[in-house]
């Protein structure tokens, strides 16, 4: 497991590796969805340099607009 | 002559000199989103821009910039590539007329010639890249989206071709982003209400005219595919998906298969958007993508986005114009023109003859009920027929010289507005203005002696034409 750059959670994984072994890993955080390449720039990578701006807290959902609303199932 | 794919239309740029090819390595971090802002920055004849070796992959290729400039919007449209803007405005305008032309139906494409259905990687064909510096992965952003009504899904008119953006979220997972207004919203909206799953396929690396006429503003039962036919001038040839039945263009470099989960939301984006602002994080619908199709040796084709202008702007700028005209026409025979080029329609500036005071308030007002217009036309100017709006020191002069800000200025308080506009307090809702920078009329006060406009003199127009032959030779 790795940390997430951008929500902290410690769940992250590895995505997937380059078609050509070795050039690089797709990293991906399933708590908030954020994805990263091992080649990035560590303003990307590192959680701690992560722009704080752009920081998700996933421990409260009901922040973050449902877009679009999920509509009334027809009796 | 139609383009029946991407391939033929880079085929036509490349012998325009509106190609360039760049073979050398290129990272897709922050490579490619570089280079397609740069091109953007080069001014309105930039070329497009086609890679052919990223890094990690063995057969990597990515268009970028495809439509984003005038001249690759008027080789688009089949025009000679130095064709104004009015007269591709005027010309679209007048094929747009010819809507419907019938589709030509066809069983196989070259798309078929690869295809996944197990273990799908996303990631395997398609040189996925991060485009902004704060975006939250890799968007799929110029791909054409395919759904139908659930209710009438019979229904080939009802079928919709739209761009939204695809935020990649797994190997055969995307995130997706349907605005209420547009019509994919609307096919969600009723899918979910049955609480079934909303198949939906997906078109990456299309023809330039279906993927212009998606992201035009059709209305609900229009068909892209035979307005595309209008558009191009001969019927637009589709293949039916053996596995959802949706018509798939002919072309198509990739083909996903999917369905958009029913009353599921998850957290997606930021993205840097057409705004030129990040827009926030949502929870947002999720598709799973079921079965994946591809050209041998696919281009991926992107689109960057971030402060205007970029391709989407001259991609939307003209068919997100046509149809305000005409929309607009069918109530108020007075309009001339209507350029609602600037970030896709959200200023948007009409010009029209005016019957008497008050007129152009009225045709304001209308262009923000437009389908288009609930979701955009946030500041409308409307300006004399005389006043070309597609030059803008021309709608600067009508605004310094013809309005009163008291008399001239009307606000329609909390309206509807795409959730993307960063000025939007909640996120689709703002107050919108009409700015009647037309010439006063009677019986307002002011039109009886409001100081004369100066004409230009008598055979102007002749030796503008003078002028122009003797700079051709």
């Amino acid at each position: 497991m790795y940390t997430c750059p951008r929500c902290d959670s410690n769940e992250a994984d590895i995505l997937c590796e380059s078609p050509i072994k070795g050039c690089w890993i797709m990293y991906i955080c399933p708590d908030c969805t954020f994805s990263w390449r091992s080649t990035e720039p560590e303003t990307i990578t590192n959680p701690k340099i992560y722009n704080p701006r752009f920081k998700v807290d996933t421990s409260d959902l009901s922040k973050y607009q449902i877009h679009p609303l999920i509509p009334q199932r027809r009796s | 002559m139609a383009y029946r794919d991407l391939r033929s239309f880079l085929d036509k740029l490349e012998a325009e000199g509106q190609l360039v090819r760049v073979t050398q390595m290129t990272h897709p971090e922050p490579d490619l989103g570089s280079a397609a802002r740069a091109v953007n920055n080069l001014g309105d004849q930039s070329p497009a821009l086609l890679f052919n070796n990223i890094h990690g992959y063995k057969t990597g290729n990515v268009a970028l910039n495809v439509i984003g400039s005038w001249p690759n919007h008027a080789l688009m449209m089949g025009l000679p590539k130095d064709t104004p803007v009015k007269e591709q405005f005027l010309e679209f305008a007048r094929r747009w007329n010819k809507f419907p032309v019938p589709v030509e139906r066809v069983e196989t494409a070259p798309f078929q010639a690869n295809k996944i259905t197990e273990d799908i990687n996303l990631f395997e064909v398609l040189p996925l890249f991060r485009l902004n510096h704060e975006d939250s992965g890799c968007f799929i952003d110029k791909a054409c989206v395919i759904s139908r009504d659930l209710d009438d899904p019979e229904n080939f008119q009802k079928q919709n071709v739209g761009i939204y953006r695809l935020q990649v979220k797994g190997k055969d997972k995307l995130g997706i982003q349907p605005i209420p207004t547009h019509d994919i919203g609307l096919h969600l909206k009723i899918a979910e209400e049955r609480g079934e799953n909303l198949p939906v396929t997906i078109a990456i690396g299309c023809d330039p005219v279906i993927t212009t006429i998606a992201g035009s503003p059709l209305a609900y039962d229009q068909s892209e595919y035979e307005m595309a036919g209008a558009i191009q001038g001969e019927p637009y040839r589709i293949v039916q998906s053996k596995h959802s039945g949706l018509d798939i263009p002919w072309g198509a470099e990739v083909v996903l298969e999917g369905e958009i989960i029913a009353g599921y939301r998850e957290l997606e984006g930021p993205f840097g958007e057409f705004t030129g602002s990040y827009s926030d994080a949502r929870r947002q619908p999720v598709i799973q993508i079921n079965a994946m199709y591809y050209r041998d040796n696919p281009i991926f084709e992107h689109l960057y986005l971030g402060m205007p202008w970029t391709e989407l702007d001259y991609m939307t700028s003209v068919a997100t114009s046509v149809p305000l005209y005409h929309q607009l026409k069918e109530a108020f025979p007075e309009v001339v023109a209507v350029n609602a080029m600037y970030t896709v329609g959200l200023v948007a500036i009409i010009s029209t003859k005016t019957r008497y005071g008050g007129f152009a308030k009225a045709v304001g007002m209308r262009a923000m009920t437009t389908p288009h217009g609930l979701g955009y036309c946030k500041l409308v100017i409307v300006v004399d027929d005389f006043v070309d709006p597609f030059n803008v020191p021309q709608v600067m002069w009508a605004l310094s010289t013809r309005v009163a800000p008291d008399k001239d200025m009307v606000m329609i308080p909390n309206a509807s507005v795409l959730a993307l506009d960063p000025s939007s307090d909640p996120p689709g809702i703002t107050h919108k203005v009409v700015i009647d920078a037309t010439t006063p009329k009677y019986p307002e006060t002011r039109g009886e002696m409001f100081a004369p406009t100066v004409e230009p003199p008598r055979d102007t127009q002749k030796w503008e034409t003078i002028i122009k032959q003797l700079m051709n030779k």
